[in-house]
């Protein structure tokens, strides 16, 4: 069988140093972007859960899973 | 503090250990690792593809930052390289696309009969042909046919992995890596007359 041509023809050049630096560099301002993204929408969301957290617990008893109380500690005279 | 100073990322993980550790916490130095161990591989493709040293770094960049952003998308089913040559040449196939303002035909996918037999048929004819006109031959063809012979006979990919990485059945692969072969002897043959 012949030689296969694909490979004398295959390309042998390195990527050049800066764009390690340009591709790091966008990696970085992904990283931002995305990181502002999620501070805004963490905040919005705590928000709303936290609301509805306080408004369950409003009528329930203290306890646990189980509906177990804990024992309170004895009042002092 | 957005950014902490973290530790230097451990360059003895594997390629799936780093994008698991990825998908829990973006680091950019962790996959400042994964950059080093395939953005020349990656560039050559991208070379490859195109022919052109500017378009294939662009081309580059815009691959790395594609898999960052497309990480959480990575399922660790095939291998984290897999992963990243379907969209290198995915990419570049899009590029080249709507550079080139091709419009691909639509190719029978179904079995043939005798197409089992005939796999490899045309392969001797291909490796026939002069080396200093291969170059002009795959220009000459549309970017699917290139991608299809130039990952099978320059990159050696099996049939498994380029059904992984294009996303396409082995019956399509096979039938697609046969027309793309025909028509590259088809230039082949156009081009040899002109030659003194």
């Amino acid at each position: 069988m012949s030689t296969n041509p694909f490979k004398i023809i295959r390309p042998t050049d390195q990527p050049p140093e800066h764009l390690r630096k340009d591709v790091m560099g966008s990696i970085k301002l992904v990283m931002l972007l995305v990181r502002f993204v999620q501070l805004f929408m963490a905040d919005y969301a705590m928000s709303i859960f936290e609301n509805v957290r306080l408004a369950g617990r409003r009528d329930q008893p203290q306890g646990d899973e189980q509906g177990r109380t804990k024992p309170q500690p004895p009042e002092r005279t | 503090m957005l950014f902490k100073k973290k530790a230097k990322p451990d360059n003895t993980l594997s390629d799936e250990e780093i994008v698991a550790r990825l998908q829990q916490a973006m680091e950019a130095d962790r996959f400042a690792v994964l950059y080093d161990r395939y953005s020349t591989k990656v560039f050559q493709k991208c070379l490859g593809m195109t022919r052109n040293r500017e378009l294939a770094q662009d081309l580059t960049h815009d691959i790395f930052v594609k898999a960052f952003v497309n990480l959480s998308k990575f399922d660790h089913r095939a291998k984290f390289g897999t992963w990243l040559y379907s969209i290198t040449y995915n990419y570049c196939l899009d590029h080249l696309r709507k550079d080139q303002r091709y419009r691909s035909e639509p190719i029978e996918e179904e079995v043939h009969e005798g197409q089992e037999e005939g796999e490899d048929r045309y392969e001797a004819e291909l490796f026939a042909i002069r080396f200093d006109l291969l170059e002009d031959v795959l220009s000459r063809l549309d970017p699917a046919d290139r991608a299809m012979l130039l990952m099978k006979y320059q990159e050696e990919h099996s049939v498994k992995e380029i059904m992984e990485m294009l996303g396409l059945g082995e019956s399509a692969v096979k039938m697609r890596m046969l027309r793309a072969r025909e028509r590259a002897l088809q230039v082949y043959h156009q081009l040899m007359p002109a030659e003194p």
